[in-house]
């Protein structure tokens, strides 16, 4: 009952002007983020980060909310309109949309998307309310040992969900750990790796790794490119759409069936739940799903709006599932919610299994901001924005990327006005643009860093307790849970790899 | 990517990219960080594993696993010598080329060089200097030069540059650093 009024007190939370105003203008961010080619919303809400420092935390968290909602459907916009998805996430829907576009029914598809993304992100949002604290009540039965092997099964999918990289997704991660080591040890008062620097004491911070790698990384990246708009005109005037064709006709969505987006909400809420996987894994698995059990999968490919609303269902549900393991084994799965953990520590919040009943209060509007974004946002900015969107992407690259350069340098000041900071941001800028050069996943980067301390914490306190004997991790029921887990997973993602499933292409 | 001053006949001379220099790279920084760990004390104590455990074991499963993706460069390396004509190689050469120097474009070398040289002016001129000239430069950087739109750019070096202390000054209260507070 005290679970349902602290939800219920979510949604009243969102009623409070400032806390509104913050949700649409993280939604607009959002969509915006998510819609240019080349950005991203991760890189979004960690430019939102070092703003956090001076926001209410609860204010932070539901616009990160809507942030990540955003961005996950806004990329079906340029997928379907020029066929270049502006996220990942929004590869499948190019492989139908844009064939739409072509035959003139651009709009539809884009309504069929926002559709699909309401219809997932309120039941992913949904789901996550009902199941974060039941799975609490499972955390609480974790004890040290099982809270290793937990993380390291984490780490160990993230990593393997790099496919064709492995090797590349296990330097990142371990580079990630590496990185985090550096300062005071997690057990002992003893100062690692600094060099005989002062600086180097506290450890390296969260943000200017986080501002380092999505956002500096981002500027080099697009250092290379001659255009001069993020988007090409030409591409726009031959890309028109009317709003009153936004609107999906009836008979297509009783086609689609009920069925089919109850089954993709629930795939990508829980591909969510899967360290590493993320919105593009979530939105091809429900897309091939779908085409296997469709009535006419050779439609597949050349326009079917079924394919549309199975892979932005799933994409957007995503959001919710990945919220679990952060909000209750404070173990991120993603950046996005690697960024909202470094929200929460910033203010001095750690996430655990009694975080959901001890401090609902804080996060229960951050679900409802997931909710109402879903349920509401999306296709109201569709409809208000939707044929103007191209012109609003279609921005010069001068003015955005020296914006984001002062945002995301300033930012780095803010944490401890300190010019070291901005300097650590630019030295990890650099590395991540190496490392994106040769295709070692960042991701992994951070949540390497970000795992990494936990893992030696949770190893060292399990072998302490028990005399330094490593079998402690096979004797312990909830340890030995997740090391099976791991080898199952090891099983299917490595030994016995999934077919292509004939779409010609597979998930970033 | 090659991690020397390249032209198309350098990287070619050298034969090998960034694919290997990368891991290359960062095995010694892992080496660095091995000896480091070393240094603070044997791995384990009366059966409990001490503050330099666990670095050890990550540096030495990261020096196994920069190992495996260097060989793994050399092979594909020599693989795609064998396989490839010099014609071809050529030719490749020459899509990739794009002039680098140290894996860096000159574009990112730009982006860098402008980052360090503010980071230096941000405390010594302060915030509003220091960002209107950063601005202006990438949007020259960015936008093909100054020539190009100069106005424009002026215009939006001096907007950023107040966008960015209302943001931070005036709407989230962050001190930044002035000419007069110097």
């Amino acid at each position: 009952m005290d679970a349902i009024s602290g939800l219920l007190g979510g949604f009243a939370a969102l009623a409070n002007p400032e806390t509104l105003l913050y949700m649409i203008g993280g939604f607009l961010i959002g969509t915006f983020f998510g819609a240019v080619p080349g950005l991203t919303s991760v890189l979004a809400i960690a430019l939102l980060l070092p703003l956090t420092y001076s926001l209410d935390v609860t204010t932070a968290l539901v616009a990160c909310a809507s942030i990540f909602m955003a961005g996950m459907c806004s990329g079906s916009i340029t997928a379907t309109t020029i066929n270049i998805p502006g996220a990942p996430s929004s590869m499948m829907t190019a492989l139908e949309g844009y064939p739409m576009q072509q035959r003139g029914e651009g709009a539809k598809a884009l309504g069929h998307a926002a559709l699909g993304s309401m219809i997932g992100g309120s039941l992913g949002a949904l789901l996550l309310m009902v199941m974060a604290p039941l799975a609490a009540d499972v955390a609480l039965l974790i004890r040290t040992p099982g809270k290793f092997s937990l993380i390291a099964f984490a780490l160990i999918v993230i990593i393997i969900s790099q496919r064709g990289s492995i090797t590349k997704g296990m330097i990142a991660t371990l580079f990630g750990v590496m990185i985090a080591t550096i300062g005071i040890d997690v057990v002992q008062p003893l100062a690692r790796f600094t060099f005989g620097t002062g600086v180097l004491v506290q450890g390296i911070d969260m943000m200017p790794l986080i501002i380092g790698t999505f956002a500096i990384s981002e500027l080099l990246v697009q250092a290379d490119s001659r255009s001069t708009r993020t988007v090409d005109p030409s591409m726009i005037k031959a890309a028109k759409v009317r709003r009153r064709d936004f609107i999906p006709p009836l008979s297509e969505v009783r086609e689609i069936g009920a069925l089919r987006y109850l089954k993709s909400a629930v795939i990508g809420y829980a591909v969510g739940i899967l360290p590493g996987a993320g919105g593009s894994m979530a939105a091809f698995v429900s897309y091939a799903e779908s085409m296997r059990s469709s009535k006419h999968p050779e439609r597949y490919g050349k326009g079917n709006p079924e394919g549309i609303a199975a892979a932005e269902c799933a994409n957007n549900s995503m959001c919710g599932g990945a919220f679990v393991p952060m909000l209750t084994f404070g173990i991120p799965g993603d950046p996005t919610t690697a960024i909202v953990l470094g929200v929460l520590v910033i203010n001095g919040l750690q996430p655990g299994p009694q975080f959901m009943t001890q401090q609902l209060d804080l996060i229960a509007p951050m679900f409802a901001s997931l909710f109402v974004s879903a349920l509401i946002l999306i296709p109201l900015t569709l409809y208000l924005l939707g044929p103007y969107f191209l012109k609003i992407v279609s921005i010069r690259r001068d003015v955005l990327y020296s914006s984001i350069a002062i945002v995301a340098l300033v930012g780095s000041y803010v944490a401890t006005y300190s010019t070291f900071q901005m300097a650590l941001a630019l030295v990890f800028g650099v590395l991540a643009y190496y490392l994106r050069k040769q295709k070692y996943p960042t991701v992994c980067l951070l949540l390497g860093f970000v795992l990494g301390p936990s893992l030696e914490e949770y190893c060292r306190r399990a072998l302490s307790i028990n005399d330094g004997n490593p079998l402690i991790f096979f004797t312990s029921p909830d340890s030995l849970f997740f090391i099976a887990l791991t080898v199952v997973f090891f099983y299917f993602m490595v030994i016995r790899k999934p077919k292509d499933n004939g779409l010609g292409t597979r998930p970033a | 990517m090659s991690l020397k001053p390249s032209s198309p006949h350098s990287s070619r001379r050298a034969g090998l990219s960034g694919e290997f220099y990368v891991p290359a790279a960062l095995a010694i920084i892992t080496l660095i960080y091995l000896i480091s760990a070393i240094q603070l004390g044997p791995p384990m104590k009366a059966g409990n594993m001490t503050a330099s455990f666990f670095p050890i074991a990550t540096a030495i499963i990261m020096l196994i696993a920069l190992s495996c993706a260097m060989v793994h460069a050399l092979r594909g390396k020599a693989r795609a010598s064998a396989e490839s004509s010099p014609a071809d190689a050529e030719s490749h050469d020459e899509i990739a080329s794009g002039r680098q120097y140290a894996g860096l474009s000159l574009g990112a070398i730009g982006v860098v060089v402008l980052t360090a040289g503010y980071l230096l002016a941000f405390d010594l001129i302060g915030y509003f200097v220091a960002t209107f000239v950063y601005v202006l430069l990438l949007c020259c950087l960015f936008g093909g030069g100054f020539r190009d739109k100069w106005l424009t750019k002026l215009i939006a070096a001096v907007a950023i540059t107040l966008a960015g202390y209302l943001l931070f000054e005036v709407v989230f209260q962050v001190r930044l650093p002035t000419l007069w507070s110097q």
